[in-house]
């Protein structure tokens, strides 16, 4: 008994000093926890729907932030590694009778190998040509999809798959489990020295290479990763829609991604996945006057851009907290003085 | 017979019909500092380019302690040893200065040789003492003068802890009082020892540079470039007044 309130004392303690002094980490907190407790309040199919939807594109979004966000290696194909991974997925369903557990980390797997076999190509290209090269790898794809419609289904796409749960709870459970595991990886992996490099090689890939960092391994890594976590994704969404569809190859998937990334702000893991729990929702809701859903949409990207050119993250951040100018950690933006090292906030 | 620290051979490079470096051979002994000097267009930051592999070379040998360098990767050659500036300076501006240099200490020669430092952030802390910017170390990049950012490139390069460094321009654009500090930074190094966590074992060095004054109280030797060839290669006082040099300087009659 006692040692358990020394426990609870000592959690209070990190609590007090870690979460609580910074109103970001105290959003951060407040979102896991409604996030983890949300169908204890409510069991509404449709909210659970969203709210499982809006997870899985949480994953996409941050993946895409992590490849082009960060190592700059603009990806206007995102969908592919999100198609690839359904289509392993849902194949290796239907009709190999693989378990949800084996499926989805293998198609995630063929995800992996997409990144490689577009990243080699793609190693020499830069910027703008990058671009429109990574775009039309997911529509190429889609026409394999559509010459093999034995394998692949063609325009209806592989249909059945089982789900990973048939409880709505547990299924709620294991895709915003899923979720928030892996955004926390990916925002450990760019918050790690190959983060840095990763950004380094964003800033001026031949510096890098004068610093003695092999770039090309850096980048093929950026691809890989990035491709496992969409992959990942696109395997939850077949399972959870119960089919893999040319939809998820379409080119408005891939600009999708991007929008959501640029709103919530690119580079910083936790601007897209807020920015997908931001918009998704919001589409889904203005669904009630489906004559504006996409003006509304539309309206509310552009705004946020004129007025926040850096993402709506970055800029809500800014404006809760201050930086110290001494030690550049970071205070409430009501302090006076910087909690670490005493001196003068202005 | 001992295998030369540096050793460069009929090395050739054109950019289109422009022949920016033509067969230029000379060679260098370890702990040498060279100066590499010569007109605006002469081709001293392309050899520089050649040596780290930026540039590939037409045709020629550049061979460093035994070991041919023509064809290599740069950062296979920077782990060899061989490090470089820019001439122009390329900070990667967004971020903060130490994670500028902790880049090149995440480079797997910089790891190897400091296996008893355990974190990078502490090591390139010690570059940023050793070129004097440590003060800085958190600011943004792109926030520094451009004085501080030939330091910031001096402690990139060193942080690999190079047998060879190849510095261009290293006092360009930079005040009298500036260009003695760093006069000063460069002597230091070579003269080798423990910079906190950084080791150095006085590397040798390659420094192009325009303000021959100062570079004249550094080097050992120099060579002169002129549209791409070599020119002339001696001691200081002897290239000088060399007729030859002063005529590619100053044009014909120019000494008198």
């Amino acid at each position: 008994m006692v040692a358990a309130g020394l426990y609870l004392k000592r959690f209070y303690t990190v609590v007090r000093g870690e979460v609580l002094v910074l109103p970001s980490r105290v959003i951060v907190a407040l979102f896991f926890l409604v996030l983890l407790g949300m169908p204890l309040i409510s069991q509404n199919p449709y909210l659970i729907r969203v709210i499982v939807l809006t997870s899985i594109f949480a994953i996409l979004a941050a993946s895409w932030d992590l490849l082009s966000g960060f190592t700059g290696q603009m990806n206007f194909g995102h969908a592919l590694f999100f198609g690839v991974g359904a289509y392993a997925s849902a194949m290796l369903n239907v009709h190999l009778h693989i378990p949800p557990w084996g499926s989805v980390p293998l198609g995630a797997a063929a995800a992996v190998l997409t990144g490689l076999i577009v990243g080699i190509p793609c190693l020499r290209l830069k910027h703008t040509y990058l671009a429109l090269t990574t775009m039309a790898f997911p529509i190429i794809l889609m026409g394999i999809v559509f010459a093999l419609p034995d394998i692949t289904g063609g325009e209806l796409g592989i249909s059945g798959l089982q789900r990973i749960s048939n409880s709505l709870i547990v299924n709620y459970y294991v895709y915003v489990g899923i979720m928030l595991v892996l955004c926390t990886i990916m925002w450990k992996i760019t918050d790690s020295h190959t983060g840095i490099i990763f950004h380094a090689i964003r800033e001026d890939e031949l510096a890098v290479k004068a610093s003695g960092i092999n770039t090309t391994r850096y980048k093929l890594m950026a691809f890989c990763l990035s491709g496992f976590f969409a992959g990942i994704a696109g395997g939850l969404y077949a399972h959870y829609m119960r089919i893999a569809g040319p939809s998820t190859l379409e080119v408005s998937m891939s600009f999708t991604v991007v929008i959501w990334a640029v709103f919530g702000g690119i580079a910083t893991i936790y601007g897209p996945v807020a920015a997908v729990f931001i918009l998704f929702p919001l589409l889904e809701f203005v669904r009630f006057w489906p004559e504006y859903r996409m003006l509304i949409f539309a309206v509310v990207v552009l705004l946020i851009l004129l007025y926040m050119p850096e993402g709506l993250i970055p800029w809500v951040r800014d404006k809760i907290e201050k930086e110290c100018p001494r030690c550049k950690i970071r205070n409430v933006a009501t302090r006076k003085t910087c909690r670490i090292c005493t001196a003068v906030l202005d | 017979m001992a295998v030369p620290f540096l050793e460069v051979e009929a090395l050739t490079k054109s950019f289109g019909g422009l022949l920016a470096v033509n067969n230029v051979q000379f060679r260098m002994e370890n702990k040498e500092i060279l100066g590499l000097i010569g007109p605006n267009g002469a081709g001293k930051t392309t050899l520089l380019r050649l040596l780290t592999g930026i540039l590939k070379p037409d045709s020629g040998s550049i061979r460093f302690q035994g070991k041919q360098l023509v064809g290599l990767k740069t950062w296979d050659i920077v782990n060899m040893g061989v490090a470089c500036t820019f001439q122009n300076m390329r900070p990667f501006r967004r971020l903060p200065i130490i994670a500028n240099v902790m880049v090149s200490c995440l480079s797997p020669r910089a790891m190897k040789r400091g296996e008893w430092v355990k974190v990078v952030e502490s090591k390139a802390m010690d570059a940023l003492e050793f070129a004097g910017i440590s003060d800085m170390a958190l600011e943004k990049a792109s926030t520094l003068s451009q004085g501080d950012l030939k330091r910031l490139e001096v402690a990139r390069a060193v942080a690999t802890e190079p047998d060879l460094l190849l510095l261009d321009e290293p006092f360009g654009g930079l005040s009298p009082a500036e260009t003695d500090l760093m006069a000063k930074s460069i002597r230091r190094l070579h003269k080798g020892g423990r910079f906190g966590r950084l080791h150095s074992e006085g590397p040798a060095m390659i420094i192009v540079e325009h303000k021959l004054q100062q570079l004249m109280k550094i080097v050992d030797r120099i060579i002169v470039l002129n549209f791409g060839t070599l020119l002339a290669e001696g001691k200081p006082d002897d290239v000088v007044n060399n007729p030859q040099v002063i005529e590619a300087y100053l044009g014909q009659g120019g000494g008198q």
